[in-house]
């Protein structure tokens, strides 16, 4: 009896190990993002080099969490940044306090900022965890992929 | 910016009307916006604003239906009547108000994201509650160039102007310089002056604060914060004594804008600022700011910390045998009261004397019901006595030309030209001769209803006999009330406090020294106080900026400016007002009352108050003018302090004597020339400079040239300054511009301010 029981158990397990894995094998591979995932922030700049951002602070407004600092400044002929009258001198999104909500990517008038797929964000030091304009203008180093529509959940 | 007028709900005099199908009060004659507002419904203005005299109806917003006047009305320039149907919400009046604004909003470019009045905006506040929701124009707006500057601190966006007509207003009904105008027609329709200049002028900023749209902003604050990084708090100007309240914004720990405030203080200053007033808070960031305490020990000046400089100063201070105390004019009560303390305690054989108590002969006309600035406007006759309220009080020139409008007689009565003697009957007295020249004032005074009197502290002050002829002619007419214009902030304060003037201290031996705010080597008799300085022992210095004192300190102690410490000024028409900080200030500063309680624990006699609010509660314990106050009655707006008993007027009969020979020296001081229009980065461009004015013909008599230095002697000093010839000017005096900073004229002065002669020569 016992051996029969014992046997009848181990059916699941050696079904199991004919298959394929469910785990994927990250930081090797990693799990694509749904597209509207809200990950890592973005500032954006026209294809004429011209940034989007404005610095009209209505992303502080509208941030939850009172991470994102902004400081303006007025354009001048010689220091033309933005498209508008003026532009953000300072722009610093602290990412240890965001709760990646979103509400800075739909409070912007003029789309600069989008929430993008990057999520290891992972730092060693608080400090690099404060992110200057500068380092939002860039692309993220650690690329994420997007899943494709109507592809399956795990890949 | 207040929106509607207050109304007196209270009154007897009101009248009954329908608004919206209730019965409502209002007083009669009140405009129907005031009257709807007051009785909780909200008519949407944009021109609207009823410091700015009579309604206007320019921008149509306000149309109501009110039965019996066929169409709609515009409810800013309708009078309350008794039995009057009005209706605010019909379905007619709704239609006319949005396509109002759907027409204003033609041209009106959507910029709020880069506008720094996103936020704040009464178009934005007023489209979101009233608008139609969305514009059916799809055609272009208009464009202009943009910003324009319409002067060194105002920048001008004409796309976003709605032709509201309130800055116009302002220039023409307010401070009446008829500066701005409105040129174009239609949508071309553009704020200019009428010689495309500059817009110059001592009240310019005014208009910033009365745009309902962001067509006007500050240079200094563009695109600095929006209203939602921002915290404001309502604080006192110290720049003069009128004492105007202010709104002090910050962000991230600095200054960044300082306006009128929402709710004016009507007793004061209504909502308008003087220039010095809305941009000086630059000089907090000035170069010049004392950032880091000072030792200096024997040939070496070192940095340090504010402990060890504390310490230091309590050491220095306690091996001297006796010591000095000497208070600025713009000390607060608290931090004066503290220092009081300390000389009566801690410190050895202390004396403490101050430059802002002024006029010890003054004590009958103080003695006289006092006024505030408010009450000038149910005078009928104002005599301004000496003085020069354009450049030395600026915001009560604003009032004495509202009384004016009002029908209100003026009188100037004094020995200086100046701007405002257009406004009514002037009266130019010789130095020496006010008594005299105020015959004419006197005798209207005894006629009228309700006359006001405006002096000037400091000139009275020169002829003490002129104070007693006014004093009893204000004695004899019972609704007469009199308004003091003291030279410093707080004067008023200081006296009350029992401060002596610091003018008897300067022949004595100081022993060591302890300033609090002051620096006499730049006020009246600097040269002798310079020589008393020398001989005398170290020197403790608490400061908020470098000053010649500060170069020649022992020990220099950084404290914070007015913008950033609590504190009660005592200003013009003896109103106590609370200074609140809006800033932190400089790391390495300290509130001057803290500094001098860390003192007195260093001297060993500690002074147990822990809060500005406890000193104050023991100062107005102390001093029998204060009693009653506490800083919860003083509020958001101030209360009178209780006027001090008429003194001996013993030696008040005569004009004080002039020493020295050559012609009178009368001088003057300008809010916009001194050390805040000089040292505030937006402010430094309109800041006017020392200079000295005379008659031509009198020119020619002593051989100077126009636009020359000249050299003028006196027997406490000298001074080299630049001549202006000005044939308005009086002939047989002197005038000079003092309280410039770097400026010599005032060593001219006696340390006392008597009065003096001076010879004039070729530099």
């Amino acid at each position: 009896m016992s051996v029969q029981n014992t046997l009848k158990g181990f059916r699941v397990t050696f079904r199991h190990l004919l298959k394929r894995p469910e785990t994927i094998g990250y930081p090797e591979k990693k799990t694509p993002v749904f597209p509207r995932f809200r990950g890592r922030h973005r500032l954006w700049s026209f294809d004429n080099g011209l940034e989007k951002c404005v610095g009209c602070s209505l992303c502080v407004a509208a941030c939850p969490a009172d991470c994102i600092r902004v400081v303006a400044e007025e354009n001048t002929p010689d220091n033309r940044v933005s498209a508008g009258e003026r532009y953000a001198r300072i722009y610093e999104i602290n990412m240890s306090r965001c709760i990646f909500c979103g509400y800075c990517e739909i409070a912007c008038p003029f789309d600069a900022i989008t929430l993008e797929h990057e999520y290891e964000l992972s730092e060693y030091d608080r400090g690099a965890l404060v992110y200057t304009k500068d380092m939002l203008l860039a692309e993220h180093p650690k690329k994420v992929p997007l899943r494709e529509d109507g592809s399956a959940a795990s890949g | 910016m207040p929106d509607y007028a207050p109304v007196d709900l209270t009154g007897t005099d009101l009248v009954e009307f329908e608004l919206n199908g209730r019965t409502v009060k209002a007083p009669a004659g009140t405009m129907l916006v005031d009257a709807c507002a007051a009785n909780g419904v909200e008519v949407p203005i944009f021109c609207y604003e009823p410091r700015l005299g009579d309604p206007l109806g320019a921008c149509r917003q306000c149309l109501v239906s009110v039965e019996g006047i066929p169409g709609l009305t515009t409810a800013c320039s309708t009078p309350v009547a008794a039995e009057m149907m009005v209706d605010t919400v019909s379905e007619e009046v709704r239609e006319a108000q949005d396509g109002i604004l759907e027409l204003l909003l033609e041209n009106h470019p959507l910029d709020c994201p880069v506008c720094d009045k996103g936020g704040e905006c009464p178009l934005q506040d007023r489209t979101f509650r009233f608008g139609p929701g969305e514009s059916r124009m799809v055609e272009p707006k208009r464009h202009f160039p943009k910003p324009l500057k319409l002067s060194p601190q105002i920048a001008l966006d004409r796309e976003r102007c709605i032709s509201c007509y309130r800055c116009v207003r302002f220039s023409q009904d307010v401070s009446e310089d008829g500066n701005l105008t409105m040129s174009e027609r239609g949508g071309r329709s553009e704020i200019t002056t009428f010689t495309g200049d500059s817009y110059n002028g001592r009240f310019t900023g005014n208009v910033i604060d009365l745009c309902p749209v962001g067509a006007l902003t500050s240079i200094p604050y563009r695109f600095t914060s929006r209203p939602w990084d921002i915290q404001n708090t309502p604080s006192v100007c110290a720049s003069c004594s009128v004492g105007c309240n202010t709104e002090l914004t910050l962000r991230e720990g600095e200054i960044k804008r300082v306006q009128g405030r929402d709710e004016p203080n009507w007793q004061v200053e209504e909502g308008w600022l003087c220039n010095v007033g809305r941009w000086g808070y630059g000089a907090d960031q000035a170069p010049q700011r004392l950032r880091q305490p000072i030792l200096r020990d024997g040939g070496e000046t070192r940095e340090c910390s504010l402990e060890e400089a504390v310490a230091a100063a309590g050491l220095v201070l306690a091996h001297e045998a006796h010591t000095t105390v000497l208070l600025g004019g713009d000390v607060t009560v608290e931090e004066a009261f503290i220092a009081k303390e300390l000389a009566a305690g801690p410190l050895p054989d202390a004396q403490v004397g101050s430059a802002g108590v002024v006029g010890a002969a003054l004590g009958p006309l103080r003695a006289l019901p006092a006024a505030q600035l408010g009450d000038i406007d149910g005078a009928d006759l104002v005599v301004v006595v000496g003085g020069d309220p354009a450049n030395q009080h600026p915001v009560a020139e604003l009032r004495l030309r509202k009384a004016r409008r009002a029908g209100a007689r003026i009188v100037l009565v004094g020995p200086r030209a100046q701007e405002l003697e257009s406004l009514g009957e002037s009266i130019r007295t010789a130095p020496g001769n006010l008594a005299e020249g105020l015959t004419s004032a006197v005798a209207q005074i005894a006629t009228v209803k309700r006359p006001l009197v405006v002096w000037d502290e400091l000139d009275l002050d020169a002829e003490p006999d002129a104070a007693v002829v006014l004093a009893t002619a204000l004695g004899d007419n019972a609704a007469a009330s009199q308004l003091e214009l003291t030279s410093e902030v707080n004067g008023a304060g200081l006296r009350a406090l029992g401060v002596a003037p610091h003018s008897r201290l300067v022949d004595q031996d100081l022993g060591g020294v302890l300033a609090v705010r002051a620096n006499p080597g730049a006020g009246p008799g600097g040269d002798a106080w310079n020589r008393a300085l020398d001989s005398g022992g170290p020197i403790v210095v608490i400061a908020s900026h470098h000053s010649e004192l500060t170069e020649r300190a022992t020990v220099v102690i950084p404290c914070s400016s007015h913008f950033e410490h609590e504190g009660v000024l005592v200003t013009a028409g003896q109103r106590a007002q609370r200074l609140r900080p809006g800033a932190a200030g400089p790391e390495q500063s300290a509130p001057g009352w803290e500094i001098l309680i860390a003192l007195s624990h260093r001297l060993g006699v500690a002074l147990e108050y822990r809060s500005p609010r406890s000193a104050f509660a023991a100062a107005t314990a102390s001093a029998p003018a204060l009693s009653g106050l506490d800083y919860d009655t003083l509020g958001d707006l101030g209360a009178e302090i209780a006027t001090s008993p008429a003194s001996d007027v013993n030696g008040a009969g005569a004009p004080r004597a002039h020493d020295g020979e050559g012609l009178p020296l009368v001088t003057g001081r300008s809010v916009f020339g001194g050390p805040e229009a000089h040292l505030s980065e937006g402010l430094v461009v309109t800041a006017t400079g020392e200079e000295a004015v005379l008659h031509p013909a009198e020119a020619a008599r002593l051989n100077v040239a126009d636009a020359n230095l000249i050299t003028l002697n006196s027997p406490n000093g000298e001074c080299t300054v630049r001549l202006r010839l000005d044939p308005g000017a009086p002939e047989g005096a002197v005038f000079a511009v003092r309280g410039v900073p770097g400026g010599t004229v005032e060593s001219l002065l006696a340390p006392d301010r008597a009065p003096v002669n001076v010879t004039v020569n070729t530099a």
